[in-house]
């Protein structure tokens, strides 16, 4: 019983950090631009597959993990930057527009996937490779999920530092609470978007990285973490990034537990469980203040 | 690429291109003039014109079902290089399931009631199988399965109402039943060579799963000394397989038999090559069939088994094997995957010339008239195919119309080969490990054991 305790207690943390960073990315464009991203999840499958086609082995390019994974990372920063600019910032006042067209550019992206790469799953290489097991706990853990735990942190630090102790991170923080209030005090509100949608993507890419590598690299991953996403954004507080880490973590440590408790096939059942009640309870979610209705 | 168009492709291929569609169009107007007439003759076979067609059901957007439609298209070619079917030239028509049991009704009804194809061939689904077979019974057009291997569909059909079910064989894999008889078989030959005594088995929640849930686990235990030591079977929505593989390693395993046919095969996989395990890992994996399944999983494959109809290309089970295989890389080994044919494809290949020669023997293809004829040749018929002999079961056995197993001196079930992915240099590659027979490498244990 301990050892189940404990390996709910390792295990959760691990993959609980990487949702952390689905949601943040999803809450941030919400709360600063008011749109629905729902090609959220589809930007981290691009990321998955742009490390799958840098660094595999029976590719033409086979680079080293980490510069894979770092130019993964800024593919999909650069994919989340165009699609702010190419199409969401002319449809963004229309809700109903933005939500059916982010839509069709996770389909898009998803049969353009399936043309070049296949419709079967495929698994990335590991960042790091090797595992170490915990016998008191029963478990193993492989040392990519340490890096991803790691990393997830680090990036979730640094956006805290930004958001709270730089002026330009202030101003998206600031453009989140009160889009005309951050206007009156003179932040360009265009600017705020572009580098908010730039950082959504950076974490998407991180996250569909370590993602593609824990679980697996396939066309239709991108609705589970879209999913995720929305149910975690919710329960935290639509907007709040302190909201999405607590919410993350509930999440992330929910699923660990009933897969160890009830088995595999109840991962997701506790978690829409739930979100209902915190929809009936809570609708503003745990930390929803943030967000200053206009 | 989902949307191949496999139909016009295959017109061309029977001749130039101009005679090709002449040929297509004539052969539409006489398929709808016979739809038109059939009302009022009460038959639609497309018997009237000299093309013998054959319709291929498969999930062709997988690489299994690519496979076994090219191979289909290979028998064809090759029935057209020798005369065809009794004189007829021989047609391939493919139809995409989509594995799913409702596409898969639409198209085989379109197959019969449209295109009058002579043959039905295919089916990789279980369930799309199950969903086909009452349609395809009242209509009496012979159907050969060559990828869903389930008992039931026979048992549950053949065994209750014979003259119904008369025209559905399956030539190939042997059913569950059979193969669960020959995975225990392989469970005694790791103990002998290892002295692996404790295993166990984690099987997918599908229909195809059920022998190995139900029948192997007594018949491992059957032997003495084995043991399963921990059972449980897995949603086919699960990519996290962790604590799977750490409730098979807490409760002592020696060897995991998995049967796992989605995807998530890759990750299931990886997890556990990553954290190497300490138990090898055997049994079915749909996806570990694939010649690109070393690419799939960078490597992690390396020392897992599978077994396999055909034994993934690699040994010459029957003099006809490697011919096969040859055939299908000279034709389609630089195109999209699969590069060697799988499994469904040598059932495929093999079942289109066993229906060509219970044809000849029996002189007719007309199965509304000569159904029976046409049955007691296949009952009757010997048949050395590319992924071993066969045979069927006649109407009094357990499985009526089922391929027969084939079994060595001592009674081990030996059409049933067993392939693992073996270390070449820096790469992998594809050796059959058992039986002993066919084998053409010893089976290896993962180093980390």
């Amino acid at each position: 019983m301990i050892g189940q305790l404990l390996s709910i207690l390792v295990l959760g943390a691990m993959i609980s950090a990487v949702y952390a960073l689905v949601a943040i990315g999803f809450t941030m464009i919400f709360g600063v631009g008011g749109v629905l991203n729902l090609a959220h999840g589809a930007l981290i499958m691009i990321g998955a597959f742009a490390y799958l086609a840098l660094t595999s082995t029976a590719g033409t390019i086979s680079l080293p993990p980490i510069v894979g994974f770092v130019l993964a990372v800024a593919i999909t920063a650069g994919a989340s930057y165009v699609l702010y600019a190419g199409l969401v910032s002319y449809i963004e006042d229309n809700i109903v527009i933005t939500f059916l067209a982010t839509v069709v550019v996770a389909l898009l992206v998803t049969e353009v996937i399936i043309i070049r790469f296949g419709a079967s799953p495929s698994q990335l290489i590991p960042v790091v490779a090797g595992s170490i097991t915990l016998e008191v706990v029963g478990t193993r853990i492989r040392y990519v999920e340490l890096v991803a735990f790691v990393v997830s942190w680090i990036a979730i630090g640094l956006l805290w530092y930004y958001v709270t102790k730089t002026d330009e991170g202030r101003s998206i923080l600031a453009t989140s609470m009160s889009r005309r209030g951050a206007e009156l005090t003179g932040v360009d509100l265009e600017t705020v978007k572009s580098r908010t949608w730039l950082i959504a993507g950076a974490f998407a890419g991180i996250a569909g990285v370590f993602i593609g590598t824990l679980q697996s690299t396939a066309p239709e991953m991108w609705l589970n973490p879209l999913a995720l996403a929305f149910i975690i954004v919710v329960i935290g507080g639509i907007g709040s990034i302190k909201g999405s880490v607590v919410a993350a973590y509930l999440i992330g440590y929910l699923e660990t537990a009933s897969i160890e408790i009830l088995g595999p096939s109840f991962q997701g059942v506790l978690s829409l469980i739930v979100l209902a009640a915190v929809l009936l309870v809570l609708p503003q979610g745990l930390y929803g203040r943030e967000l200053v209705h206009e | 690429m989902t949307n191949e168009d496999n139909n016009t492709a295959e017109y061309n291929s029977t001749g130039n291109e101009t005679v090709g569609r002449r040929t297509f169009l004539a052969a539409t107007g006489a398929a709808t003039v016979t739809t038109s007439l059939a009302g009022c003759l009460g038959g639609i076979s497309g018997g009237g014109d000299d093309v013998f067609r054959i319709g291929h059901l498969g999930p062709t957007e997988l690489e299994m079902g690519r496979g076994a439609e090219r191979s289909a298209q290979l028998a064809v070619d090759e029935l057209n290089d020798n005369g065809g079917i009794l004189g007829q030239d021989v047609e391939l028509l493919s139809e995409d399931t989509g594995g799913a049991p409702t596409e898969g009704e639409r198209v085989t009804e379109n197959l019969i009631q449209q295109d009058n194809v002579d043959l039905l061939v295919g089916t990789f689904v279980s369930e799309v199988t199950q969903g086909i077979i009452d349609f395809v019974a009242e209509m009496d057009v012979p159907f050969l399965i060559t990828g869903s291997a389930d008992p039931d569909t026979i048992t549950e059909n053949h065994g209750e109402d014979y003259d119904h079910y008369k025209n559905v064989f399956r030539t190939g894999p042997i059913n569950s039943d059979l193969q669960a008889e020959g995975m225990a078989g392989y469970a005694t030959y790791l103990n002998e060579e290892y002295g692996w005594e404790n295993f166990s088995i984690l099987a997918d929640d599908a229909a195809w799963t059920t022998s190995f849930r139900d029948i192997l686990p007594t018949q491992i235990e059957e032997t003495d000394g084995l043991s399963v030591v921990h059972e449980d079977r897995m949603s086919v929505e699960t990519d996290n397989f962790t604590p799977f593989l750490d409730a098979a390693d807490s409760a002592d395993a020696d060897v995991v038999f998995r049967f796992i046919a989605h995807g998530g095969a890759a990750a299931f996989t990886s997890t556990w090559a990553q954290n190497e395990y300490p138990f090898a890992l055997e049994g079915v994996s749909v996806p570990g069939m694939s010649p690109e399944f070393w690419d799939a999983t960078e490597g992690a494959c390396l020392y897992e088994t599978t077994s396999q109809s055909g034994a993934g290309g690699v040994a010459p089970l029957t003099e006809r094997s490697m011919d096969f295989v040859d055939a299908y890389e000279a034709e389609y080994g630089d195109e999209e995957p699969p590069s060697k044919p799988m499994y469904m494809g040598f059932n495929s290949y093999d079942a289109v010339l066993f229906y060509a020669e219970a044809a000849e023997a029996a002189d007719t293809v007309d199965y509304e008239s000569d159904l029976d004829a046409i049955v007691d040749a296949m009952l009757d018929l010997e048949f050395t195919g590319a992924a071993g002999s066969v045979s069927l079961y006649g109407p009094d056995s357990e499985y009526p119309h089922d391929v027969r197993e084939t079994r060595t001196e001592d009674g081990i079930i030996s059409n049933f080969p067993i392939t693992q992915w073996q270390p070449d240099g820096d790469d992998g590659v594809v050796e059959c490990v058992y039986p002993q027979a066919d084998a053409t490498a010893d089976h290896v244990e993962p180093e980390w054991l």
